[in-house]
């Protein structure tokens, strides 16, 4: 019976949100429309953490019953009532459809293709093996080498690709540990770790980060670098502080650890353009606005380059990871039915928040995030919570002397990156798992520990990003 | 047009001439490449494709001084660089247990066994390189002439 609830609940309760009257909520005016993005959002929220159909599966669903029910052009019946006040301004349907290409998507499009042409065309790898070197031959640095080079990469390669290639360089050497030595679990579990952490990075780093620039627009809006400013010092000293808890919680006893990765720098002019594109890029990135181009206008350069040379070829073009951008394109619909409809407005005002401390809601917030980021999909969760968030950080006027909304929204997209304490978490820790080297508990006491301490850190790094001005 | 290669590997130079002497139907659009030694097959691979070419067929006898084929094949299947590239294993004088490794390990795509037939092994280095350039993403068109078209179908559809 219990299977049962995961498919039961996400149908049952929305359609119960769905024909209450109105009068049933214990808010002011709440039109029809906004009824139905309330029965909307507990769909997805239901679907997204129950898991009853693939989470990217939700994301399509949601856009499409918004085109059915919310917008212009959907089913007459849903559109009877359309123009009085009770009834809500019907969304453009063109609108809805253009999340699947929002700026944001584009720039994740970018990152995808950089990645791509730089695995084909092994520059990860090569890179991998040069910066492996300097780090000798002592477990301890071996390890932080490993660490740095996965947070570095993890900041424009996907956080699940960039595990994966690092435990398959990894899995020759793991095997050469004594059985029972905790040296193993340090290595297996530090490449998860420092992959989650590096994806706070950049904004390109890790979908919720994209999804929170989504909410930083206007005099709020962040650029590539300015991201990156804050993001890079955060990732360092969050690495280092991994690096000694995990060399602390499970020392090597081995005293000597070779890594051996074949192969050298392709020289052909296919890879030389693939080197160039991906230094240009990052360098136009940035280089901020100071050149009239935006971030996300920056990503297509990739794009274009890299299908006109062949470096992506169609067959290449099949393994993007489409299902990333629909996830996200699903949550940008949930957020812009919640803020065309007002409701956001609507629900944020019917709760007192004035009253609270901004500590308690700060706080809140981000212990909420991290929880669920722990128990569902990071990318889902900021789905979930991002609108809720830049609605709240919009009205609440205690917020103001901390930094307002976007005090607020990086606290809670850091979050969201936090939480890896299950192998549930993310895909990079159940890769891990799967290695056999980390058990559950082990990985649970680490990724507690660094997802409340990060959190913290993330307080500190607003309180001073305050004090400096930069919001 | 991008390079296609087809390695041959065998100690013996009359084997190694006829298997190129049947391939030679293939050689106008792909580069065939002799090599009498697994380590003369393996440096030339990497050579091949740090200038960015294809390897899509090896070739390999078994029995050779230094690595045998098994040991060759196993080494390209467990090579990233060359994890679409093709393996047929062409011998007389593998063992049971030489030929449970290479199917298990060397992960080969054909075994022939000496002495071969010609045209067999022709029609199956086309049918081979055919899924090499689909499995690689690679057009098919500038050498459709050479490849097999049953593939091609079952791989357009």
């Amino acid at each position: 019976m219990r299977e049962y609830f995961k498919y039961l609940l996400p149908i049952v309760i929305p359609l119960v949100v769905l024909l209450l009257p109105a009068s049933a909520f214990p808010v002011e005016g709440l039109t029809i429309l906004q009824q139905r993005v309330i029965a909307l959002f507990l769909l997805a929220a239901l679907c997204w953490v129950l898991e009853p159909i693939p989470i990217y599966a939700t994301s399509v669903v949601i856009i499409v019953l918004e085109l059915l029910l919310l917008s212009d052009k959907g089913i007459a019946l849903f559109r009877s009532g359309a123009g009085s006040p009770e009834f809500g301004e019907l969304l453009s349907s063109s609108s809805i459809m253009a999340t699947f290409a929002s700026p944001i998507i584009m720039l994740f499009l970018g990152g995808f293709f950089l990645a791509m042409a730089a695995t084909k065309y092994r520059l990860d790898v090569n890179l991998a093996r040069v910066l492996l070197k300097p780090f000798g031959s002592n477990p301890k640095y071996v390890m932080f080498g490993l660490m740095l080079i996965t947070a570095i990469f993890s900041m424009f390669m996907s956080n699940t690709a960039t595990t994966a290639m690092m435990l398959s360089i990894l899995a020759p050497v793991i095997v050469l540990f004594g059985k029972d030595d905790p040296g193993k679990t340090a290595f297996a579990l530090s490449i998860p770790v420092a992959a989650n952490i590096g994806g706070i990075g950049t904004p390109i780093g890790t979908p919720p980060n994209a999804i929170a620039l989504k909410y930083l627009v206007g005099e709020n809006a962040i650029g590539f670098g300015e991201w990156m400013a804050f993001g890079v010092p955060f990732v360092a000293i969050l690495l280092v502080f991994a690096w000694v808890l995990m060399c602390a919680m499970f020392p090597a006893k081995q005293d000597k650890i070779e890594l051996s990765i074949k192969g050298k720098f392709l020289k052909t002019p296919k890879a030389i353009i693939v080197y160039v594109t991906f230094a240009a890029t990052i360098l136009l990135w940035l280089m901020g606005s100071s050149h009239g181009m935006n971030s996300y206008v920056v990503a297509m350069i990739p794009v274009a380059v890299f299908s006109a040379t062949g470096i992506i070829n169609k067959e290449d073009l099949k393994k993007i990871s489409w299902e990333v951008l629909w996830l996200v394109s699903g949550g940008i619909a949930l957020g812009l039915a919640l803020d065309q409809t007002g409701l956001a407005k609507l629900m944020v005002n019917s709760i007192p928040f004035d009253n609270f401390s901004p500590f308690v809601v700060l706080g809140g917030a981000a212990a909420l995030c991290l929880l669920m980021a722990n128990f569902m999909s990071h990318t889902a969760t900021a789905n979930l919570l991002m609108p809720i968030m830049a609605a709240l950080g919009m009205s609440m006027s205690s917020l103001v002397p901390f930094g307002g909304g976007v005090t607020l929204i990086l606290v809670v997209t850091f979050a969201a990156s936090l939480g890896m304490s299950l192998p549930i978490s993310t895909p990079p820790n159940a890769l891990a798992h799967a290695t056999g080297n980390v058990e559950s508990s082990q990985m649970a006491k680490v990724g507690v520990i660094i997802g409340v301490v990060g959190v913290l850190m993330s307080f500190i790094m607003v309180w001073i990003l305050n004090l400096v001005n930069f919001i | 047009m991008e390079k296609i290669n087809i390695i041959c590997v065998d100690d013996q130079r009359e084997v190694l001439s006829a298997v190129s002497k049947d391939l030679s139907a293939l050689s106008d659009l792909f580069q065939i490449e002799e090599c009498e030694s697994a380590d003369e097959a393996l440096e030339l691979m990497d050579e091949l494709d740090a200038e960015g070419q294809h390897i899509a067929l090896v070739i390999s006898d078994h029995v050779m001084p230094g690595k045998t084929g098994v040991e060759l094949l196993t080494e390209i299947s467990d090579d990233n660089r060359f994890a679409k590239t093709k393996k047929i294993l062409l011998t007389g004088q593998a063992t049971h247990q030489d030929t449970i490794a290479a199917i298990n390990r060397a992960r080969i795509e054909s075994y022939f066994e000496k002495p071969w037939k010609a045209d067999v092994l022709l029609a199956t280095a086309r049918t081979l390189i055919t899924e090499y350039i689909f499995d690689q993403g690679l057009d098919y068109q500038p050498w459709s002439e050479q490849l097999d078209n049953a593939v091609v179908l079952s791989r357009l559809h």
